[in-house]
């Protein structure tokens, strides 16, 4: 199949998640919904449910969830809530709600009381510091937590092997998307914004295995291409989540190719493996958890001297990147709150950037591209 | 040579705005309606400045369109983002112009621009009226005043008011408050024309405020906010009657460098 057909599957499969469901629901499947960041999905896949990722929708408009929530939330959270709310979740057995930043965390009690007769919700409370025995050790004691309550919701009881399987599967899906990502900035010819994140978005709704075989299959046929020589200009972004069809056209439009990420959506859900030859899988996702690094939602005691954004600058710098656009979830506290930190390591390195406020329900993007249409001027 | 003819055209969110030049140097045509993109502005304006000039669109070696309803432009031979066209603009009306500040009727930008003309960097304000063209817009129709005149009411202003300047709901509904309690006029008008240089002052300082500075875009003309602003940021600020052109202006230059 040519490459143009494989990334397109892709980006039907990302553009329709409630099908997706549907379909591992019909081969009498039951589907966890995993909300953002940093849950332990293999465990998911190891209880042999589907894990559908939630990350809010850029085709609804918030209604329902108004009535739960504040009106700075942000669209992600809001959308999730929104999601349940209105049916088109209704496949889920079980919801699991991370807490890593202040939205998450009252929401995770929003969805609670919304759903307390529909679903199993899953809370995940990570440790602040993740780094020590202890802290890793907390982090062991929410996943048995997590794990037991799947069970529970799959009637089954998952073992060890199991789960070192799902870790292993993990680990696979996310080796192919980093490779992905690399080959993507490499041929911008052959992998358009719009298309890179459709593949990206699509492995939140199907099964890891049959993701990563699909993958590995398109880097297979992107590998043998001939070296591009492209002419536009190379970005990095950054942000949450940027994953709108109508906003990532501009990009293309204006002949930025992506090189690489530090979006929480793509790259920064992927860096990280799980050890595979720890003999207690559950230790192994601890750790996991532990070695997350150079994220705004995790706490770093080292934070004073910029480490993360003195890294992403240097992200921008080894993918030899023109600039960067920094994509910010409207209302989102911890992109704003880290804005600065991010501003003066890239203004130290010489990186142009721009910062774009977006929302998922934005629907006009005039804005945007005037923005993104100068920025490539300047940076060409 | 033959002298080249070049047209740049701006069709913003509320104007549409056309410039001839001639041989990139001098300005033969320009022409202004007052309604922008989706309406019969942009030909209006076309058809305006091709007749001002006596001069047909085959007498064009190059047009080039900008602002925010350019894409839908089917005269133009190229698009090209406002921004950029702006900072060209301004270096031709001032050639030792560092900072643009303008402020339209839907969004205010900063623009840093270059020794050369070129833009260097950018800031734009958030999907929010306030600081806009809009917000001034909205409170002209509150205190029942023509927009044009809100100018020369302010300068008469007494007594200091403070409007808020996050956002225009709340500043209107703070407008009706205090117009409620009998404050003059005058000085709300004022207070207003100071919470948009607070807004549009905070947007410059991020970017870095170096002089010259110029004010562009329809709120140009309303020299109490440039007045408010140049105290804002403590510096003085120039513009000039064709500031409301700068984006055509710097689009026909554009235009020009293309056929050179
Ligand atoms: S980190 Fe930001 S975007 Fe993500 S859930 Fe929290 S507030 Fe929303």
């Amino acid at each position: 199949m040519a490459i143009a057909e494989k990334l397109a599957e892709f980006r039907k499969i990302a553009d329709n998640p409630k099908t997706q469901l549907e379909h591992y629901k019909s081969k009498g499947m039951k589907a966890v919904g995993v909300m953002p960041y940093f849950a332990p999905e293999e465990l998911v896949f190891a209880a042999g449910m589907f894990p559908a990722g939630m990350w809010g929708s850029n085709t609804k408009s918030i209604s329902r969830a108004k009535e739960y929530c504040a009106s700075f939330y942000c669209s992600l959270v809001q959308l999730d809530l929104e999601m349940l709310l209105d049916g088109t979740m209704d496949g889920l057995d079980a919801v699991i709600t991370p807490t890593c930043c202040d939205t998450l965390r009252p929401n995770s009690q929003n969805i609670k009381v919304a759903m307390k007769n529909k679903m199993k919700v899953i809370f995940l409370a990570h440790p602040q510091n993740r780094f020590p025995e202890c802290g890793v050790k907390y982090t062991e004691s929410c996943y048995k937590k997590i794990r037991a309550e799947l069970d529970e919701v799959s009637g089954h009881k998952t073992t060890d092997e199991e789960i070192q399987n799902a870790i292993k599967v993990y680990n696979r899906s996310r080796a192919a998307r980093r490779e992905f990502v690399k080959l993507a900035g490499a041929h911008p010819e052959a992998v358009s914004a719009v298309m890179r994140s459709g593949v990206l978005k699509a492995s939140y709704f199907m099964l890891k295995d049959e993701y990563a075989d699909k993958l590995e299959a398109l880097n297979a046929e992107l590998k043998a291409l001939p070296a591009s020589d492209w002419k536009g200009v190379r970005i990095v972004t950054s942000g949450i989540i940027c994953d709108n069809p109508t906003l990532l056209k501009i990009l293309d439009d204006n002949k930025c190719a992506i090189v690489a990420d530090d979006v929480a959506q793509e790259t920064r859900s992927f860096r990280c493996d799980a050890p595979e030859d720890d003999a207690d899988p559950i230790h192994a996702l601890a750790i996991q958890f532990r070695n997350q690094d150079y994220d705004i939602l995790l706490y770093d005691k080292f934070s004073s001297q910029n480490r993360r954004g003195e890294y992403v600058a240097k992200m921008c710098k080894d993918n030899h990147a023109d600039g960067l656009i920094l994509f910010m979830q409207q209302f989102c506290d911890p992109e704003e709150m880290e804005y600065p930190y991010l501003k003066k390591a890239l203004d130290a390195a010489g990186i142009p950037h721009i910062r774009l406020g977006i929302d998922h329900q934005m629907r006009d993007f005039g804005q945007a591209q005037t923005a993104i249409q100068a920025f490539a001027d300047v940076l060409d | 040579m033959n002298t080249l003819y070049t047209m740049g055209i701006d069709i913003g969110s509320t104007a549409s705005k056309c410039v001839i030049l001639k041989d990139g140097k001098e300005i033969v045509s320009k022409s202004l309606v007052s309604v922008g993109a989706g309406t019969s502005g942009p030909s209006r304006a076309i058809a305006e400045v091709l007749e001002n000039g006596g001069l047909k669109r085959e007498d064009m070696a190059f047009v080039l369109a900008t602002g925010y309803g350019r894409n839908s432009l089917e005269i133009a031979d190229k698009q090209m983002s406002e921004l950029s066209c702006h900072a060209h603009g301004a270096h031709f009306l001032f050639p030792n112009v560092h900072t643009v500040i303008d402020i339209g009727g839907q969004d205010a930008k900063v623009l840093h621009v270059g020794d050369d003309g070129n833009l260097v960097n950018f800031v734009m304000n958030d999907k929010c009226a306030a600081g806009t063209g809009r917000f001034l817009d909205v409170m002209a129709r509150v205190l029942e005043v023509d927009v044009g005149d809100l100018a020369g009411l302010g300068a008469k202003s007494q007594v200091q008011v403070e409007i808020s300047s996050t956002c225009t709901v709340f500043a209107e509904s703070e407008v009706i408050s205090q117009l409620a309690k009998g404050t003059d006029r005058c000085d709300i008008i004022d207070g207003i024309h100071r919470s948009v240089a607070g807004r549009v002052g905070g947007l410059a300082r991020r970017v870095g405020v170096q002089p010259d500075v110029v004010m562009t875009g329809g709120v140009a003309r309303n020299c109490g906010v440039l007045h408010a602003l140049e105290k804002e940021l403590n510096t003085e600020i120039q513009t000039s009657p064709l500031a409301q052109y700068n984006g055509a202006l710097g689009a026909a230059l554009f235009a020009f460098e293309k056929c050179r």
